[in-house]
């Protein structure tokens, strides 16, 4: 469904990631690790088309869609929920999620039906409906970016570390939603330093190291990798 | 008495101009950072394309002010597209001073086209009426009426539509704009041409109790500045509140302490008001 085939993607003079290779199946999620600065985020900002590639092919159902402005990105079918979750702070909850499904403005029985759904995975938000984004927790604003990217649509949707900063918990929880997103069937990248938590519910997994990928393999394969165990689960 | 409220209705109708202009200044500076000085040069060809129309092809008032608004909205897109868009990634310096030579060449501009002499703008609105009491000319009335229409309808616009919607998300977070699939591109265009409108619309309306010259846009500009620093950078309601306050004290100030002063007096307010809230009187953030 996606591939990344050699790609580079540098800031002015400095390459943040290095001819990767990654490959998303349909139905699948799939992760990629990494400490801090290891090009995550990168890599997603060229997916979505906020860096553009330096070499390299990004392919989405077939089609090479590198280049492509974030709009059209969005309209054929990859949706980010970024690291910051970018919200609009001063929108209501209701207002986040209604500009979630920009892409549908022009169906507003669709939008309606996606905003019960969302209010279903996630209670908080349909209470909070009516409070600006600003005032909601950390993780309530985490709910509502997951949300907000949700309404969208999305065939594949890009989820930049959406732990960070969560209780143990409420991470717990993050993960069961992203596994029923999932089953219902969205395609997920996921980008995490949580590796236990991630590879749980993941199919495969790369790990990035300032700029490349250095393991890649299966869930089980990965967890059972010791140099991944030392850097990433701490056992 | 009788003078405080004339001085009064002078107050709102001086400030239903610089909110008007305010406005246009503040949407642009709160999407894109810019601060459009070339605002004041807007306003300027605002109220002489609506002169000429009337003068040249004898068009009636309210069509004349919409060609105008026409004009000058697309005008204000271009200066975007040829001028603020090639330096969206260069240090903000570039901008400002990109704006205030635009300024001067927009100005130099029409004193070639029009002459450097001072020109006043006939209405069909001239005529004296008595409201609650007050003598007043129906054309201040007018500018009091369309301001408060004007607003109205950008609330609306801004509230209430999905496109009007686009440039508030933008305004409060670029990125996040970027995520849910809107065209940033198409946003700053749309907000210039709303500003540029905006700027004409509030010429248009002004420019029959005033003057029309090459150097019109100056003190509006300088003016629709301060409103913006003291309302807060970017923030809608500081704008239209800030133009009012800048209206009743100017008028205020002028009947009751100097009218030779009087054009001090926003800079005096400037300071004023910044040592209480250094940040304005909104914080800015999303309108
Ligand atoms: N806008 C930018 N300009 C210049 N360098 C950048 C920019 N964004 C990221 N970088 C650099 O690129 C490298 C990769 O950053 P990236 O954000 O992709 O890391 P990450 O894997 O997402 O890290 P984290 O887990 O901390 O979010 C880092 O060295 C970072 O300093
Ligand atoms: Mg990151």
């Amino acid at each position: 469904m996606l591939e990344l085939k050699g790609l580079s993607v540098a800031y002015g003079s400095f390459t943040a990631i290095e001819s990767i290779d990654v490959l998303v199946q349909k139905g699948e999620i799939v992760v990629l690790l990494g400490s801090n600065g290891a090009g995550k985020s990168t890599t997603f900002k060229a997916i979505s088309g906020l860096e553009k590639p330096r070499q390299g092919e990004i392919l989405f159902e077939g089609k090479s869609i590198g280049g492509r402005s974030p709009g059209r990105i969005v309209e054929s079918g990859i949706v980010q929920c970024a690291e910051g979750r970018k919200l609009f702070p001063k929108m209501s909850v209701s207002e986040n999620l209604i500009m979630g499904a920009y892409v549908h403005r022009k169906n507003k029985k669709a939008i309606k039906h996606s905003i019960k759904h969302v209010y279903e995975l996630f209670p908080i938000l349909y209470e909070k409906k009516e409070n600006a984004a600003g005032s909601l927790s950390g993780g309530q604003q985490q709910m509502l970016a997951i949300g907000r990217a949700l309404m969208a649509k999305p065939k594949l949707m890009l989820l930049d570390e959406p732990s960070i900063g969560l209780a143990p918990l409420i991470v717990e929880q993050m993960f069961e939603v992203i596994q029923q997103i999932n089953e219902e069937g969205t395609t997920i990248l996921l980008a995490e330093q949580n590796a236990n938590a991630a590879l749980g519910i993941a199919s495969k997994g790369y790990v990035f190291e300032s700029g490349s990928i250095v393991v890649q393999g299966t869930s089980e394969e990965l967890l059972s990798d010791d140099s991944v165990r030392k850097a990433y689960i701490g056992a | 008495m009788d003078i405080l409220s004339q001085q009064l209705f002078n107050g709102l109708t001086i400030g239903s101009v610089y909110s008007l202009v305010a406005l246009g200044l503040t949407l642009v500076y709160g999407i894109l950072h810019i601060p459009n000085f070339a605002h004041g040069a807007m306003y300027m060809l605002g109220a002489y394309v609506t002169l000429t129309m009337m003068l040249l092809w004898g068009i009636h008032y309210w069509l004349a002010m919409a060609v105008s608004v026409l004009v000058v909205g697309l005008l204000s897109v271009l200066m975007e597209r040829l001028v603020f868009h090639p330096l969206r990634n260069a240090p903000p310096i570039h901008d400002k001073i990109a704006a205030i030579g635009i300024l001067l060449f927009l100005e130099a501009l029409a004193q070639l086209i029009w002459g450097a002499d001072y020109r006043s703008m006939g209405t069909p609105y001239g005529e004296v009426i008595n409201l609650f009491g007050l003598t007043v000319t129906m054309q201040r009335v007018l500018i009091n009426v369309g301001a408060v229409v004007v607003m109205l309808l950008l609330y609306l616009f801004l509230k209430k539509t999905m496109v009007g919607s686009t440039i508030i998300a933008m305004a409060q977070n670029r990125e996040g704009a970027h995520l849910v699939g809107i065209n940033t591109n198409k946003v700053a265009m749309l907000t210039f041409l709303i500003s540029g409108g905006l700027a004409a619309i509030a010429a248009s309306l002004a420019a029959p109790i005033n003057l029309v010259f090459p150097g019109m846009g100056h003190l509006v500009i300088l003016k629709a500045f301060v409103i913006i620093i003291l309302g807060g950078m970017g923030s809608i309601p500081g704008a239209i509140l800030g133009g009012y306050i800048l209206g009743f004290s100017e008028s205020l100030g002028a009947t009751y302490l100097s009218n030779d002063y009087k054009d001090i007096i926003a800079f005096l307010l400037l300071v004023i008001i910044l040592s209480f809230r250094p940040k304005g009187l909104f914080a800015r953030e999303g309108f």
